[in-house]
């Protein structure tokens, strides 16, 4: 197409010379200004994001008093206001999150008319009772482990202490414990 | 007299009195300038797009006026939302009809942005035909995108009154992106602006809902609308040109109204042999105004008599401890939820979350294919324009399948599943009190 185009001489055109020259001071000014344009922009744009994630949150907290431990009977006792489970067997007391492992819906307690021994991960568990999700049916055993619906996991199990100064249970939800935890208390 | 003139200067560029008016027109009037100066019949006709695109566009505004009156009665906050809500449902003039109009079109916008996607994909208006500089690909991904920006508009609407029926919603939702490998909470938290939906939350929500989202459709449906220009018009117009060089090899006579075509390459005898002038084009102006006049007038009669018989529900407000039963997602993600609630895979001591397959990867990958699917079909440019083409017989198929599924999905998502997410007839009576959507 180049060749075929023009029969004139070429006319090299008055003024500075356009020249493609990757080495040329031109062309490194032009690719300085265009990184630092571009470094500047993407700078500006982490600023922005950063500051949309929140440093500070004004949640509940992750750990909290629930009362003395002589106030939480045999059974299952629910605490509506924190979304857990606090029970209590023969060996102590323990607290299962009432947060579904699937997409976060709080499930509901169903006692069982007579406790019946289960099959988990090989040991036999006598329940007493059930926890079934209303979202997407997912159910679980009363100590937290999902057999049935779409549930990858158990329920969450949280750490127990008994709190120096007054006596109180503190529970822990920012820390996860195994099934066999309980407190003495 | 003088008032008729002074009527006439305003408006005769919308009642062309001849052809040279007529073409006049188009270049005198900002609203129809981007319009070409003659459209062929058959794009204008209803059975070959059924004029899906111009009725998301017209919803799309009519969500726009009706948004700002909305923005000026309601407050974003976690205390104020929910009473406001009520005010506007209860005590602002005309509140009641603006909220039951923005739903409404929402709803039908979601509905027709779908139907259009599915008519560009019988059509096959995502190929290139026999213009030059073309790009169909690209108006179809773009298209894709619009697809989802409407979903997420739709999305982020759906937890501003702060119901219970938005709170929980929103937390299925929410929960869905937690199933992200790798990433999943950091999205979830960056999404929520902390670990629960609270205050950060909604004003995130609100400030995509009205600003951030709405901003990207108007600046990517530019690009649709130029997109559409540049390509030539409706893949239907590519389909009179193959027809035309059928039947007759001689030049037609036509002009060629872009100077930009001839530049860049390619001549004049490619514009000129495009379709007969006298056969198929009219004046855009009125031919065109008055068809977009008549669907814009249907669609805005038909919602707001929808927006007057049914109103938008307003549950108690949300309470985070109460999570009720059965808890669904908004309608047009049911389908998912469904494949949520189906999926999980148990393989010994080793599971698969239900959430990841049903919330991430079908829904993924079915983006990823659609978008790409213009490179991956392989039929000829002969099926341009042409629906239900006899050589694209298979993937139509397959696509109908599988917005077949889609649609099942959703319905039994929407009106079988009953508490629990038991499934129930829909003519069945659930043990207790359903939740609207």
């Amino acid at each position: 197409m180049k060749n075929t185009k023009l029969s004139q001489p070429e006319i090299e055109p008055k003024g500075a010379p356009v020249v493609e020259n990757s080495s040329s001071r031109r062309s490194f000014l032009g690719r300085l200004g265009l990184g630092a344009l571009l470094t500047g922009l993407a700078g500006q744009l982490f600023a922005f994001l950063r500051a949309l994630m929140p440093n500070v949150l004004y949640e509940a907290p992750r750990s909290f008093k629930i009362g003395t431990p002589d106030s939480f009977a045999h059974g299952i006792t629910y605490l509506q206001d924190h979304r857990l489970f606090i029970g209590r067997d023969q060996h102590g007391l323990y607290a299962i999150s009432a947060i579904c492992t699937h997409l976060g819906c709080t499930v509901k307690p169903v006692n069982l008319n007579q406790p019946r021994a289960v099959q988990v991960a090989g040991k036999l568990v006598e329940i007493a009772q059930e926890f079934h999700c209303p979202c997407h049916g997912s159910k679980y055993y009363g100590d937290g482990t999902n057999y049935d619906g779409p549930a990858p996991r158990p329920l969450d199990w949280y750490r127990l202490e008994l709190s120096p100064d007054d006596g109180q249970i503190l529970v822990n939800t920012s820390e996860a414990v195994k099934h066999d935890f309980r407190l003495n208390a | 007299m003088k008032l008729k003139e002074h009527w006439e200067t305003l408006t005769w560029t919308w009642n062309p009195k001849s052809l040279r008016e007529s073409s006049d027109s188009v270049v005198r009037n900002l609203l129809l300038h981007w319009f070409p100066a003659k459209v062929s019949r058959e794009s204008l006709s209803f059975r070959y797009s059924f004029w899906l695109g111009t009725i998301t566009a017209v919803l799309f505004f009519i969500l726009c006026v009706t948004g700002f009156v909305l923005m000026f009665l309601y407050v974003p906050s976690v205390e104020r939302a929910y009473p406001s809500l009520k005010d506007i449902e209860f005590v602002a003039s005309f509140g009641r009809f603006t909220r039951a109009l923005h739903r409404i079109c929402a709803h039908l916008m979601v509905v027709a942005v779908f139907l259009h996607m599915m008519r560009a994909f019988l059509t096959a208006a995502y190929k290139n035909g026999l213009g030059a500089q073309q790009n169909r690909p690209v108006n179809w991904i773009i298209g894709v995108i619009l697809l989802l920006l409407t979903l997420l508009l739709s999305f982020t609407g759906y937890l501003l009154p702060w119901d219970q029926l938005a709170y929980w919603a929103i937390t299925v939702g929410t929960n869905i992106a937690r199933a992200v490998p790798w990433i999943g909470e950091q999205i979830r938290f960056a999404l929520l602006g902390g670990n629960e939906i609270d205050q950060n939350t909604l004003l995130r929500f609100y400030v995509l809902h009205c600003f951030v989202l709405p901003g990207v459709v108007l600046l990517l449906f530019s690009w649709h609308m130029w997109r559409v220009r540049k390509d030539g018009g409706l893949a239907c117009v590519d389909k009179l040109a193959r027809d035309q060089k059928q039947k007759t090899s001689a030049t037609i006579r036509a002009k060629t109204y872009s100077l930009l075509g001839i530049t860049s390459g390619h001549n004049v005898h490619v514009q000129t042999s495009y379709i007969d002038e006298d056969e198929h084009l009219v004046e855009s102006s009125p031919n065109l105004t008055r068809r977009l006049l008549l669907v814009t007038l249907a669609t805005l009669f038909l919602t707001s008599l929808l927006a007057y018989v049914v109103r938008a529900p307003l549950e108690a407000a949300a309470n985070p401890l109460v999570t009720p039963n059965p808890a669904k997602a908004p309608w047009y993600f049911l389908w998912l939820q469904e494949l949520v609630a189906d999926t999980t895979i148990h393989m010994g001591s080793y599971t698969i979350s239900g959430a990841f397959v049903g919330g991430v990867l079908v829904p993924g990958l079915l983006v990823a294919v659609l978008a790409a699917w213009p490179y991956l079909d392989r039929t000829s440019a002969n099926a341009t324009g042409v629906w239900f083409a006899k050589e694209r017989h298979q993937q139509n198929m397959m696509f109908l399948a599988i917005v077949f599924v889609v649609i099942l999905l959703t319905f039994v998502g929407t009106f079988m599943r009953g508490p629990s997410w038991h499934l129930y007839w829909p003519w069945q009576t659930w043990p207790e009190t359903p939740t609207r959507f």
